[in-house]
């Protein structure tokens, strides 16, 4: 199954996820030990057998230009299609600021982009929501369903409501209504990944940049619904997206049940990684860990518990960490205690320091701070 | 292009000592260090020392080191002019074509490769020892004695000296002598199968043990002892570093043990100046569970571990239940220990599963060099509450186990 094509729009931070998006993207924010939340679509993608994909750039895309790089990672590193960067340098109408208002915007200065895809269909979708999904599902539902477009869409209710759509299914399993950004949740939540042919986009797509409409959900979804046969596929599996920091932490806190474990790193679909080739992981003597996720690199010679340590980090003698996320090469020094705490890339918790936040109200670390 | 330097790598041999663990695989392909495989260790010295280009000799079961080296991208191998290259027996037209006959033999049939990249140098490397060498260290050497040859050493203790080729040498370290496995050795400078060679030299000395009936085609029995022959000039590179041969299954296991005697190992894998490079799965974080207990060990992606880990190398994506004890031993990737089973000085090779409360191996005294551990082989399942004793050697058609042969 090749005939998509997979436009993953990268975001800016829409949510309060504070420092976490000061220095990056949404979909380079890190998640689950050694990903960043990109890596769940573009292997979503690899799985399917779709290798022709367009990653549209916004502001602060350092961050993720030095996690894909070429795509070699996910295999997408191809003569012939592959991955393809999109900076926001490359679209007319996003002026200088390189912030994009919404997918509309950024596909009208696509437009000869547009045109060259090989594929009959083409998947639009965020690349900041972590879920393992077969996509070769949606297609087939897609196919046999004669929709113009199929909405991704989850029975949960995840988002927040004054960000979001959401769908009501009619009884016949199509779309009774459709709301944008309400005052409550209700229905089924868009996930913000939505399927259709190549020549519709196309079509949309001259209308909106004609009738001066940015917005997919509200201009296409909701603004068409009415002539366009719009379906939506509902998706049951684990599915995480940030609305702000206390999210971030909890769903982060999911990937110790050992169900959303196995649901997210499915073997037979793998969510694939930039590849580092750090050293296993050393627990010394002394080391005592219980119910957490920890990826290779690290050194353990204190506690942790209930916790998500991500690469390189270090956790020195007589060190406590309880219900935390250490990201890629934090360390805590001797007799450090850290609870309920985010700690960002390369923090530095200095010797018998004490850093404590609340589960509801996580303390966030900056990436590099020395505490 | 021409290339100063290039690193041929001896990767063919079966490593029958090693039984069970080189049933199905190479001994180069042979799982180590919780991460790697024995081959990685040469090839990220090549790397780090700045060699680019690098020939692989295969010949014995070579399907999954070929796989594993690939287009060589994890180790920067990947390149247009040079890179990583595996280099098969081959027939030629006319003539039957042959097995590599020995190791001069593998690199003569290869001259052809070598010559395309019209080295000065070329180094001779082994696939079955561990170390972190600096090879552009061994070829200043080299170049600085203006040798023909330079023939890397270890000093060993004047007992080990005889189960050794030993290099007698002058005070100036050039070699006047080569004595394999000598009764009563003159010196205690071992060779370490790793050789520096002027280009034009070695090819020319190559030539002519082909052309030599009845030679064996060796380094250490033909090549060597006839350049000294002839008056070329010799040299030995003192070598100080950690070096471990990984020839048999107890020292494979103390080598395994080396590198994890943290925080004083003399092979560091944290050594961020000198990276060692691998190709790894593609596998999540790995998961500590509420009934584990860790002690002084390595730990991979992948794995899930419910209970006692001691004093082990866990390779990725092993699995040890609620109750079950591992000690002392080494579990390659995707192998099982399930719930209460007991695993002691023991090496589980890929995909093998320990059953409930089964117990393999035991207690032994990890300094004597004749230490037995247990082995089982690759996707060997053993039955719940079955006993396997220790140094038992479970191959794949061998299911009951028994002696070392």
């Amino acid at each position: 199954m090749k005939n998509i094509h997979t436009l993953i729009f990268t975001n800016q931070a829409n949510y309060d996820l504070k420092e976490l998006t000061e220095v990056r993207s949404m979909s380079a924010v890190p998640y689950g030990g050694r990903f960043r939340m990109i890596d769940f679509m573009l292997s979503n993608c690899v799985n399917a057998g779709i290798t022709d994909i367009g990653v549209v750039l916004e502001q602060n895309y350092q961050s993720l230009l030095d996690h894909i790089g070429t795509g070699k990672h996910w295999d997408l590193a191809r003569r012939r299609g592959g991955l393809r960067l999109l900076p926001p340098f490359s679209m007319k109408s996003s002026g200088s600021s390189g912030h994009i208002r919404g997918r509309m915007e950024a596909l009208a200065s696509l437009d000869s982009y547009l045109n060259q895809i090989r594929q009959d269909y083409v998947l639009l979708t965020d690349g900041d929501v972590a879920l393992n999904i077969d996509l070769s599902k949606v297609y087939d539902q897609h196919v046999a369903s004669g929709a113009d477009i199929t909405i991704v869409c989850v029975p949960n209710h995840i988002g927040d409501p004054k960000q979001t759509t959401y769908v009501i299914p009619a009884e016949d399993g199509s779309i009774a209504d459709i709301l944008e950004k309400p005052d409550e949740a209700e229905g089924l939540e868009y996930i913000s990944m939505a399927l259709l042919s190549k020549d519709l986009l196309i079509q949309v797509n001259k209308y909106c940049a004609a009738h001066n409409q940015y917005s997919f959900s509200n201009d296409v979804l909701v603004g068409m619904k009415d002539k366009l046969k719009i379906m939506p596929y509902v998706f049951d599996g684990y599915c995480a997206r940030f609305t702000s920091v206390a999210s971030y932490y909890e769903k982060s806190m999911d990937l110790l049940k050992p169900e959303v474990r196995d649901e997210l790193f499915d073997a037979d679909h793998p969510i694939r990684s930039k590849d580092r080739t750090d050293a296993p992981t050393y627990y010394a003597p002394g080391s005592v860990v219980k119910n957490s996720m920890i990826a290779d690199g690290c050194v353990i010679e204190g506690t942790v518990e209930n916790s998500v340590l991500f690469r390189n980090v270090t956790v020195a003698k007589g060190a406590v960490v309880k219900n935390s996320i250490l990201m890629k090469g934090v360390v805590v020094g001797e007799n450090a205690q850290v609870n309920c705490t985010i700690a960002d890339k390369d923090v530095t918790v200095s010797p018998n320091g004490n850093l404590s936040g609340h589960p509801n109200y996580p303390l966030l670390i900056a990436k590099g701070s020395q505490v | 292009m021409k290339k100063e330097c290039v690193a041929m790598l001896l990767a063919g041999g079966q490593g029958s000592r090693l039984y069970a663990l080189t049933k199905n695989v190479a001994k180069p392909a042979v799982p180590f260090g919780g991460k790697y495989r024995i081959i990685d260790f040469p090839l990220s010295n090549c790397v780090n020392s700045g060699i680019d280009t690098v020939g692989v000799l295969t010949q014995y079961r070579p399907l999954e080191l070929n796989s594993y080296l690939g287009n060589g991208e994890p180790w920067d191998l990947d390149i247009a002019d040079g890179g990583v290259h595996i280099l098969s027996p081959y027939s030629t037209s006319g003539e039957s074509g042959s097995w590599y006959k020995g190791a001069a033999n593998a690199i003569y049939q290869n001259i052809g490769f070598i010559d395309q990249y019209d080295p000065d140098y070329v180094i001779v490397l082994s696939g079955d020892n561990i170390s972190k060498m600096d090879y552009k260290d061994m070829l200043e050497t080299h170049k600085k004695a203006g040798a023909a040859a330079t023939i890397s050493v270890l000093t060993v203790t004047m007992e080990e000296a005889k189960r050794f080729g030993i290099m007698n040498c002058n005070p100036d370290d050039t070699i006047y002598e080569f004595e394999e496995k000598p009764a009563h050795p003159k010196s205690n400078l071992a060779s370490m199968g790793v050789y520096c060679f002027t280009w034009s030299k070695l090819r020319k000395y190559l030539i002519e043990d082909e052309n030599t009936p009845g030679s064996a085609n060796d380094f250490g029995k033909n090549i060597i002892p006839n350049m000294l022959n002839n008056g070329e000039k010799m040299v030995v590179y003192r070598f100080n570093g950690y070096w471990k041969d990984v020839g048999t299954i107890a020292s494979l296991w103390d080598a395994n043990m080396d590198i994890l005697n943290i925080p004083n190992a003399e092979l560091d894998i944290y050594d961020k100046e000198w990276p060692l490079y691998a190709r790894n799965p593609i596998v999540p974080p790995h998961y500590i569970g509420e009934h584990a207990t860790t002690n002084h060990s390595f730990v991979a992606g992948g794995c899930v571990v419910d209970g006692e880990v001691d004093n082990s190398i866990l390779f990725n994506s092993v699995t040890i239940e609620r109750g079950a004890s591992v000690r002392y031993s080494i579990l390659m990737p995707g192998a099982t220990v399930k719930a209460g089973a007991v695993v002691e000085y023991s090496i589980l090779a890929e995909n093998s599963v320990i059953g409930a409360g089964a117990v393999v191996g035991s207690e032994q005294d990890p300094q004597d060099p004749n230490k037995k551990i247990a082995v089982v082989g690759s996707k060997v399942s053993v039955g719940p509450g079955a006993v396997i004793e220790a140094g038992a050697m479970l191959n794949p058609e061998t299911l009951k186990g028994g002696e070392e042969a």
